[in-house]
């Protein structure tokens, strides 16, 4: 019963992030009247009233209602036995920091001491510590994701990817290749959504699942309507989709599983962009599948020659066992030709 | 198509079937589309077939591969196919693509593609004379 | 310096230039400014005339001039006092945007801004010529800025003169409809000077809805206006006619020069599955039997 819940509330939260800066600004407010010694037991303990209150709070089951169904009528002694669970959950978190990221994270939120006078006093710059506390940020989320969910991570590689993600640093997501994880891992794709909500708030980047044909129809609709935002032709609102179509297509015919993310670009000029992944067999020789001859179905020279010429930017790395990613980019078009 | 609103309606025009597909399909949609179009030309003796297209958004690899296999499968049943309706963004993105209709014809809309029917009495006999038939790709 | 709150960088650059390195700086800017604002109306006719003189902005009526002197004036003066450029920016992006249609030249606007520099210079030069240690301190100060702004002026200026004259052209593109609706299903298409890709693209967007909007069962393309097209050129006329295929119509292709039927045999066409005829006048003729009209010229068009 207990675990059940725990797995729910996790899911549930407004957003780990959300919680960790409810905390932060709960801790600074009081800063004034705590003895500097104090300010790390402090912080742990603001922590855990923070998460209790969560569930005082007059407003949390309209916030979560259409999440956690099965607490909507709570019952009392195992509410408390997953108040408790919260309340540790962060504090093993701040505790799993290293011991100087985590004197700097509470430094800079808690005394408000700016990150010129945190560069001086390590000898380092104010934008070096700015990173460091935005990768400390980041890491703090997954470490209370993890403890709360209690997870044994079965890879060397999921910490790494987790934090990736909740940093949102996309050129390291890209390092320890995060997405190809999220399709291999199934722990860390289910980790990572709470991670990912604020990602997923933004509205010039869409990611959709794909498994069955009628993704397909979605997820060319979806581009559509995204690019139909910047100031493109019709034709090329038509071959936008119709490109989505075909990559989503092979998909589902060759791996099953996989996702499309569409993005909108602004640099270095306006566009759109979409990158379809999956982590099925792999193309095992790429020059013969974009020859226009070759095709695994239908045997009529299609796919992948085709969308190379529907799109401005094409370029596919695939793994023999470890899947295929597809990115292809549209420009607007430029005035002068 | 059977139960929900329907995506695709087939009405029967004298010897003529008329398809007209209401919304996109996905492709277990189309397959199943394909089915229903072969099975009731077989029972209708059908001599000619108009599948009209305007609503669809995006004719892609499979869409076009399966438009092609239903004339060729209603030419083997002695039916003359015509596609109708193709939207101009969705022509030039289907040759884009490498798609064509192969040798099904094509007309504009429904109206075009009744009169291109009714110049070929004997629809569905394996006629190649290009001239006599606009629109089809060699 | 060092409690000098975060500002736009190209503020900050504005100031360190040129009050950086000054003590009582701040100082010294509000007494150049309030010495601009007091003398603005003998100032501003001064450089009015220079304009006239140096024949500037001829294009403009006086009253069009007078107000605009005044505008850049005094927002020039603002631009001295508070380092805001975006201000400044923002004034002469809305101010190209006005004159540029009435003739403007980029060298005017330069021209006028920099007229301006010199006649705010000489009057500071006046004020303070008895106190030399005093007017070096204050040219220094001012000359960097005045300079940036007059490089602010004159690159907003060409940013916006460029946007419009995309904006007018793109205006021409979409006015020149060559698709020509000739008789009831029948359309031509001439095609006339070198192709590129992107006219190419729009003449086939063109092309495609003027079928579905004139329900063409023919077109004819002519192409005896075009000496030569590159490869991507003669594709995508392939592809165009293969599209109008698609959508229901034939299509005759008249005009064809030896060069640009090479080019499409080098880029693998099948010319004979072209329908190619020679000039013009043959291909309305083949159009009109494919339409079954009667031809009641003589026969003698050569089909390809
Ligand atoms: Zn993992």
């Amino acid at each position: 019963m207990v675990r059940r819940i725990v797995h729910a509330r996790v899911g549930s939260h407004p957003s780990a992030e959300d919680l960790v800066q409810e905390t932060l600004t709960r801790v600074l407010a009081a800063s004034a009247t705590i003895e500097p010694g104090m300010l790390e037991p402090y912080a742990i303990v603001t922590a855990r009233n923070v998460v209790a209150s969560m569930w005082r709070d007059a407003d949390r089951r309209r916030r979560n209602q259409h999440r956690v169904v099965d607490l909507s009528t709570p019952d009392l002694p195992d509410s408390q036995v997953v108040l408790d669970e919260e309340q540790s959950a962060m504090a093993t978190a701040l505790a799993r920091l290293g011991e100087r990221e985590r004197r700097t994270l509470l430094e800079h939120e808690v005394s408000g001491t700016d990150t010129h006078t945190l560069a001086a006093r390590a000898g380092s710059t104010a934008g070096a510590v700015a990173a460091q506390l935005n990768r400390t940020r980041a890491r703090l989320r997954v470490e209370y994701v993890l403890a709360a969910e209690q997870a044994e991570l079965p890879t060397d590689q999921c910490r790494a990817v987790l934090i990736a993600l909740s940093g949102g640093d996309q050129r390291r997501q890209r390092e320890v290749r995060a997405a190809q994880h999220l399709l291999e891992c199934e722990l860390c794709a289910r980790l990572s959504e709470p991670l990912l909500e604020r990602g997923q708030q933004r509205d010039d980047r869409l990611r959709i699942p794909v498994t069955a044909d009628p993704d397909i129809v979605s997820a060319r609709r979806a581009a559509r309507e995204l690019a139909s935002r910047l100031d493109f032709a019709a034709t090329d609102l038509t071959v936008i989709a119709t490109a989505v179509s075909e990559v989503c297509r092979n998909i589902v015919r060759f791996a099953g599983t996989g996702e499309v993310v569409v993005e909108l670009l602004e640099v270095p000029r306006r566009g759109i962009q979409v990158v379809a992944r999956d982590g099925g067999p792999g193309i095992p020789d790429i020059d013969r599948a974009l020859d226009d001859g070759f095709s695994t179905y239908g045997g009529l020279g299609l796919g992948l020659p085709g969308v190379r010429r529907l799109m401005d930017e094409f370029a596919i790395a695939s793994e023999p066992g470890h899947g295929t990613t597809v990115t292809m980019t549209k420009w607007e078009r430029t005035h002068d030709g | 198509m059977n139960g929900g609103p329907a995506l695709v309606s087939i009405m029967r025009q004298g010897s003529t079937l008329i398809a007209s597909v209401h919304t996109a399909l996905d492709d277990s949609e189309l397959v199943r589309f394909e089915h229903d179009l072969i099975h009731q030309i077989g029972e209708h003796r059908s001599r000619g077939v108009i599948i009209d297209v305007a609503a669809l958004d995006v004719i892609d690899s499979f869409a076009a591969l399966t438009l092609r296999r239903i004339a060729e499968m209603a030419r083997l049943r002695g039916a003359l196919t015509v596609l109708v309706g193709i939207q101009p963004e969705v022509a030039f993105t289907m040759v884009r693509l490498g798609m064509g209709t192969g040798q099904v014809p094509t007309a504009l809309d429904l109206e075009e593609g009744l009169a291109l029917l009714a110049a070929h009495p004997g629809a569905g006999t394996d006629s190649t004379e290009r001239d006599a038939r606009p629109g089809s790709t060699p | 310096m060092d409690e000098r709150p975060e500002e736009h960088p190209q503020t900050r650059a504005l100031h360190e230039s040129h009050w950086a390195d000054h003590g009582g700086g701040e100082h010294l800017l509000s007494q150049l400014v309030a010495h601009l604002r007091e003398h603005r109306t003998r100032l501003q006719e001064e450089w009015s005339q220079r304009i006239q003189q140096a024949h500037l902005l001829t294009a403009m009526t006086p009253q069009e001039m007078a107000a605009e002197t005044t505008s850049v004036y005094d927002n020039y003066v603002e631009v001295l006092e508070t380092g805001n450029v975006e201000a400044l920016q923002h004034y002469a992006r809305d101010l190209s945007e006005r004159i540029i249609p009435r003739g403007v030249e980029t060298h005017e606007v330069v021209g006028i801004v920099l007229l301006l520099r010199d006649v705010l210079a000489r009057s500071l030069f006046e004020k303070y010529q008895r106190d030399f240690s005093r007017l070096n301190e204050v040219l220094d100060a001012y000359e960097p800025a005045a300079n940036r702004i007059a490089n602010t002026v004159a690159v907003s200026f060409v940013d916006e003169r460029e946007r419009i004259i995309r904006q007018q052209q793109d205006a021409i593109r979409e006015l020149s409809t060559p698709v020509l609706p000739v008789r009831e299903r029948l359309l031509i298409l001439p095609i006339i000077g070198v192709l590129d890709s992107e006219r190419a693209r729009q003449l086939t967007e063109q092309l495609l809805s003027g079928i579905r909007k004139h329900r063409a069962k023919v077109v004819v393309i002519d192409i005896t206006g075009s000496p030569d097209v590159d490869e991507a050129v003669a594709n995508h006329l392939v592809q165009t006619v293969d599209a109008s295929r698609l959508m229901g119509a034939s299509v005759i292709i008249t005009g064809l020069s030896p060069k640009i039927a090479q080019t499409l045999v080098t880029i693998g066409v099948d010319l004979s599955k072209m329908n190619t005829i020679g000039d013009l006048q043959g291909g309305l003729e083949e159009a009109e039997r494919l339409l079954g009209y009667t031809v009641t010229r003589k026969e003698g068009s050569t089909s390809s």
